[in-house]
């Protein structure tokens, strides 16, 4: 009987008061990690389909310019005209050197209209672009 | 009075041992709603502005060059043939293939030009024709070479790969309206 008494005053039993504050850290990493930078997207648009396409790797650098089907062009969350596109681009570019441009253009666009996108976009020294495609099922 | 008698102080504390499952709860709920769509398309460098008073003509010679032409009502030249979307890749890819061993300065040069109103849809088919036929060219090259798939490989021999048989794709300056 002395024994048993012995062994029962040791506490069994994992503490879990602190599990609440891991589970929050884990929580907050997997918060600021995402990088959640939503777009309001105001146009309407469907990516053409591609079979050889490559993922950008870092998505930070990423910017995107939208075309919709109507031809409106929408940089971050504004409507912008097409003469706009070079000083937005520039000053972007300025803070982020290595940006890439995606571009997420209607496929029923013209391409008059992407060669003047893509115009603006040299004059404002964003050469690397990546045109935005659905992968196609084969 | 004995039921006041019979009341204890209440313990005024919150009960933190469902908390854990609260923290689960929303975590899974970040989890679950972050779309982490991955970001695909056809990359490509633009050559840098110059405006056109500047611009120089650089004469290519005409075995360099694979002019792409598309046209409004999505007929392809390719260089002066008219070709189908599928034709793209069996012409070039062999074309890719004769300049790998050539200097840096002799590989092929792939030129589109597109009209105004050229449907954008085509103008990716067409450059992911010659993409995929770069792409085809590689894979053979690095299972030749080093036995292995291009995505197998170290950087080294990737880096020999981007060399042997870089993707050269210009796009050609828009003509200027009179």
């Amino acid at each position: 009987m002395k024994f048993q008494k012995k062994l029962a005053k040791a506490k069994q039993g994992i503490p879990t008061t602190s599990m609440p504050d891991i589970v929050f850290m884990l929580l907050l990493f997997f918060m600021v990690t995402t990088t959640l930078r939503e777009h309001d997207v105001k146009v309407v648009f469907s990516l053409p389909e591609a079979k050889a396409i490559e993922k950008i790797e870092n998505k930070r650098v990423v910017s995107y310019i939208w075309v919709g089907k109507d031809g409106r062009i929408q940089i971050d969350d504004n409507i912008v005209k097409v003469e706009q596109v070079q000083k937005i681009m520039y000053a972007k570019r300025l803070d982020l050197p290595s940006i890439i441009v995606s571009l997420r253009i209607d496929k029923n666009s013209k391409m008059g209209l992407v060669t003047d996108i893509q115009q603006e976009l040299r004059k404002a020294y964003c050469l690397r672009i990546n045109y935005s495609t659905m992968k196609k099922a084969s | 009075m004995p039921q006041l008698r019979k009341k204890k102080p209440r313990e005024a504390e919150i009960p933190t041992a469902s908390q854990a499952d609260l923290a689960f709860l929303l975590l899974l709920f970040f989890l679950v709603s972050t779309t982490i769509d991955v970001d695909t398309g056809i990359g490509l460098t633009l050559p840098e502005y110059v405006p056109p008073e500047e611009q120089v003509k650089v004469e290519v010679p005409k075995d360099r060059m694979a002019s792409l032409l598309i046209n409004e009502a999505g007929d392809i030249l390719l260089d002066n043939q008219v070709v189908t979307l599928t034709q793209i890749l069996e012409r070039i890819k062999p074309r890719i293939i004769e300049k790998i061993e050539l200097p840096a300065n002799k590989k092929l040069i792939v030129s589109v030009k597109t009209d105004a109103k050229t449907s954008y849809n085509l103008y990716i088919q067409a450059l992911d024709q010659v993409k995929e036929a770069y792409f085809e060219v590689r894979e053979e090259y690095a299972l030749q070479k080093f036995g292995k798939r291009v995505i197998d490989l170290n950087t080294e021999q990737l880096n020999e790969i981007k060399d042997k048989i870089p993707i050269i794709i210009s796009i050609a300056e828009p003509e200027v309206v009179k």
